[in-house]
């Protein structure tokens, strides 16, 4: 282990394919996909496109000094709470330590209300309730008010890489000796307005999501979010509690290319690959699995097939996003907390949506369920904008 | 670790470059714009200030720039000035990170986006427009206009923006991840927040009063945009015109052991708002020596990234700026008396949390 | 004016070819890459103009792929779209 590793001491999630992080794990190996149409708002785009959505509209989620704030901010609290009680943490042993808040999101930070919008064109002096509910719902700041938290805030908007940079940035503000604690994560409600947005980059897929498969045609919209309580190894020794993964280490990059699409040759991503690894200082042999981005678009997929097999060759690969949709700044935490959890398991649950390779990718994801060898595994994002965000994490190993 | 100020770029209310900024803090002057805000009696006028990126030109092929907004066109002028300044424009950035903070975002574009499909439908969503309107989209603009592949963060959170970027680009550069970091902060004013001040505000928002920041109890804020941006290095000691930040601190104010930067001189980022009020008179109870200089830039949520400028133009120029509160001083503090010790930029959000940057030759 | 006209006009407009002029665009030229540098997030946009201001719905950008060459196919796949 090297001696950069920061701890994972406790994890929470909750996206399409169940409420908690067990429940999520069970429906993804028994190889659930469930999406349908969107319950919470509706198009008029004559197209409907499948989305991942959250059943729970987390009303009775009960909080202390958080009213009326998002959906979003909701959902951040529901997996900080499934995060913390994981950990073996409380409230009053979190205010006594530094605890900072670290969070991915992009729907969250972004002041778009529709109703308030129409009827403020409308000349129709709208109430101001929608946007002192934006002002109250910063997502790390949500975070931090509802725990009484005292520590430094940080939301992180970089598009579909937002968590994983989120858990980066996180580890290191442990490793710095910024904060005793970090909870580090992302969240995302499902948006009409992001719906919109990806319809009209006509990178949505009309029928459920194939990532990998020759027939892709796109992304599917999700939701959800997910958290990890990071824990400098001071704060679990003293109080002996054991690690379920490692950080080992993180890359991230920029492709400099262009605004929504990915450098043909994936430069940036082998960049952020190439310094995760080396960062992390694990030997690729050990690398057991890698959870890709694999959104299930033509350029995102081929970007990462290409990557993948001249980088890592011969390592299993599954994209969990036709479990869960794209779930936009969550999906780098939900599928850095699948990451963990296959690596505690030995085993990885089929790429969903992957049914006929593509002769044009030089490499194919997980067809079925399969164990796996290694004590290591990557997860990536590849953003928007041209950012890429890659995580290496470590098995316990039963250390303490 | 500190970080040493290569090099400064900014725009605002006061106009484009540091020669812009300098010239205001000289006169203690800057007069803000008047815009036109749609309310349901009508529209009504109400004063703000607005930033110009005409200068943009200089740097960037017209063509390079049609399809972007104007939140992005304010990240890329501050970055171009801030390397130019820093003498690496057009050096290899392989190994710089471009981190930059922001409270709201692209809010002109957001809701450019919105119009578009609230007006003719959601079949004619602009695909421009919502690309754009992206928290890191301004990151994605300057990373490949100017060829910067190290990574990219976008911070939004709210008035403790600027300090929380501030904290991850020094883990950056401290754990050896980059060689330099631009670091940038934007706010843009847009019809809707117009809007929004005339509600929360009512006759406060209007062309009428000059910002007042120290006194506390009065609404006097007036909304500001702009873009202030810096090029960080390691300080590997051999010293820079502009200073290093020697020290960023963030969290809860009541839960420093040890309050930030004892005997330093204080950049107030008060901005006329009443609810903040109290907060920084509870902090100057054991602070006496502050300045602000929140009326030459206006009030905006990355309001410290002008004080960090205003603070390493101190350094560079020897001397402390008169305060433009109409008085030409700070509180406890004889601007004209003062040469520049350390100086501690702070910033407090509505929770109560404290955002405290220091700076020193 | 002409299903040409209009869409070279439409296409300086909103696509902010601020510096280029009706008269500059050839009615065969590329309107991808080389020719007038457009993008795959012009492609996009350019669908939507096509719902906008015709009226006519690309589907997929492979059924546009053949109609966005020039101002000629795209002129040419309007019309015989909105003769259908």
């Amino acid at each position: 282990m090297n001696q950069r590793a920061v701890a994972i001491t406790g994890m929470g999630c909750i996206s399409a394919p169940g409420d908690n992080l067990p429940e999520c794990i069970g429906s993804l190996f028994k190889g659930e996909r469930n999406f349908g149409s969107p319950v919470r708002f509706a198009s008029d785009n004559a197209i409907t496109y499948p989305v991942f959505e959250v059943a729970d509209d987390l009303a009775s989620l009960e909080t202390r000094n958080t009213p009326d704030i998002s959906r979003t901010g909701r959902l951040f609290l529901k997996v900080a709470f499934e995060a913390i009680g994981d950990a073996g943490l409380d409230r009053e042993f979190l205010r006594s330590k530094r605890v900072g808040v670290c969070m991915g999101t992009t729907v969250g930070c972004v002041m778009n209300d529709r109703d308030f919008y129409r009827a403020y064109l409308k000349g129709q002096d709208p109430d101001m309730a929608d946007i002192t509910r934006f002002l109250r719902s910063n997502p790390a700041e949500v975070v931090a008010r509802e725990l009484d938290l005292t520590g430094p805030c940080q939301t992180i908007a970089n598009a579909c890489s937002s968590s994983t940079d989120a858990i980066s940035v996180g580890a290191l503000w442990i490793r710095s000796g910024i904060c005793d604690i970090v909870l580090a994560g992302g969240a995302d409600e499902l948006s009409h307005v992001a719906w919109n947005g990806f319809a009209a980059l006509m990178i949505t897929d009309s029928s459920p999501c194939k990532p990998f498969d020759r027939d892709r045609k796109g992304l599917n919209l999700g939701e959800g979010a997910a958290m990890m309580v990071l824990e400098s190894e001071g704060v679990r020794r003293t109080r002996g509690k054991g690690a379920r993964a490692f950080i080992l280490g993180s890359g991230a990059s920029c492709d400099a290319y262009h605004l929504t699409a990915p450098h043909p040759d994936g430069r940036g991503l082998r960049r952020a690959l190439k310094e995760a690894i080396a960062s992390s200082g694990v030997e690729t042999k050990e690398i057991a699995f890698v959870n890709a981005h694999g959104t299930g678009t033509q350029d995102n997929d081929r970007v990462e097939s290409g990557v993948l097999n001249d980088m890592l060759p011969g390592v299993p690969f599954l994209s969990t996003k036709g479990y869960t949709g794209h779930t936009l700044g969550a999906a780098g935490a939900i599928e850095a907390a699948f990451t963990v959890a296959c690596l505690e398991m030995g085993r990885i649950p089929k790429s969903a949506g992957f049914t006929n390779p593509d002769l044009r990718l030089p490499a194919s994801p997980a067809e079925s369920e399969m164990e796996i060898r290694g004590s290591a595994a990557v997860s990536e994002s590849l953003a928007f904008g041209g950012h890429n965000g890659v995580l290496v994490f470590g098995a316990s190993g039963g250390l303490l | 670790m500190n970080l040493s100020i290569q090099g400064i770029g900014v725009l605002g209310g006061f106009g484009c470059g540091t020669d812009a900024l300098v010239s205001a803090l000289s006169s203690g002057q800057c007069k803000p714009q008047s815009v036109s805000v749609k309310t349901s009696q009508g529209p009504r006028e109400m004063a703000a200030f607005c930033a110009d990126t005409s200068r943009l030109e200089e740097f960037v092929n017209k063509k390079n720039l049609r399809r972007i907004d104007h939140f992005s066109k304010m990240a890329i002028l501050g970055s171009c000035l801030a390397l130019q300044d820093a003498g690496k424009l057009g050096e290899d950035l392989s190994r710089m990170a471009t981190i930059i903070a922001t409270g709201y975002g692209a809010t002109r574009t957001t809701y450019a986006f919105l119009d578009s499909f609230i007006v003719d439908g959601d079949s004619c969503s602009s695909p421009t427009y919502f690309a754009n309107s992206v928290h890191n989209a301004a990151v994605a603009h300057v990373s490949t206009l100017l060829n910067i592949t190290g990574p990219g963060l976008t911070v939004s959170q709210f008035e403790m923006s600027v300090a929380s970027a501030l904290l991850t680009a020094r883990c950056w550069l401290e754990d050896g991840r980059v060689d330099s970091v631009l670091f940038g902060a934007v706010d843009e004013y847009c019809d809707v927040l117009g809007y929004c001040w005339h509600r929360y505000f009512r006759d406060r928002a209007t062309t009428e009063h000059d910002m007042d920041p120290f006194n506390f109890d009065v609404q006097s804020a007036i909304p500001g945009e702009g873009a202030s941006f810096f090029v960080l290095t390691r300080d590997d000691g051999g010293g820079s015109r502009y200073g290093s930040i020697k020290d960023v601190c963030l969290g809860m104010m009541d839960h420093f052991t040890e309050p930030p930067g004892r005997d330093s001189v204080f950049f107030i980022g008060a901005d006329g708002h009443k609810e903040y009020g109290d907060h920084y008179q509870r902090f100057l109870s054991g602070h006496p020596r502050a300045a602000c200089y929140t009326p030459l830039y206006g009030s905006l949520p990355i309001g410290p990234a002008f004080d960090i400028a205003v603070a390493a133009l101190s350094i560079k120029s020897g001397k402390i700026f008169p305060v433009p509160t109409g008085k030409n001083e700070g509180l406890g503090l004889d601007t004209a008396r003062e040469s520049p010790g350390p100086i501690c930029c702070v910033k407090m959000s509505s929770r109560g949390e404290l955002g405290a940057v220091t700076v020193e030759a | 004016m002409t299903v040409k006209e209009k869409l070279k006009k439409i296409i300086i407009e909103e696509l902010k070819l601020e510096e280029i002029t009706p008269e500059d665009i050839e009615d065969d030229a590329p309107l991808f890459g080389e020719g007038l540098g457009l993008d795959s997030l012009d492609a996009v946009e350019i669908v939507v103009l096509l719902e906008k201001y015709f009226g006519v719905e690309v589907k997929s950008l492979d059924e546009g792929k053949a109609a966005f060459q020039s101002i000629n196919t795209l002129a040419a796949y309007i019309e015989e779209r909105q003769a259908q």
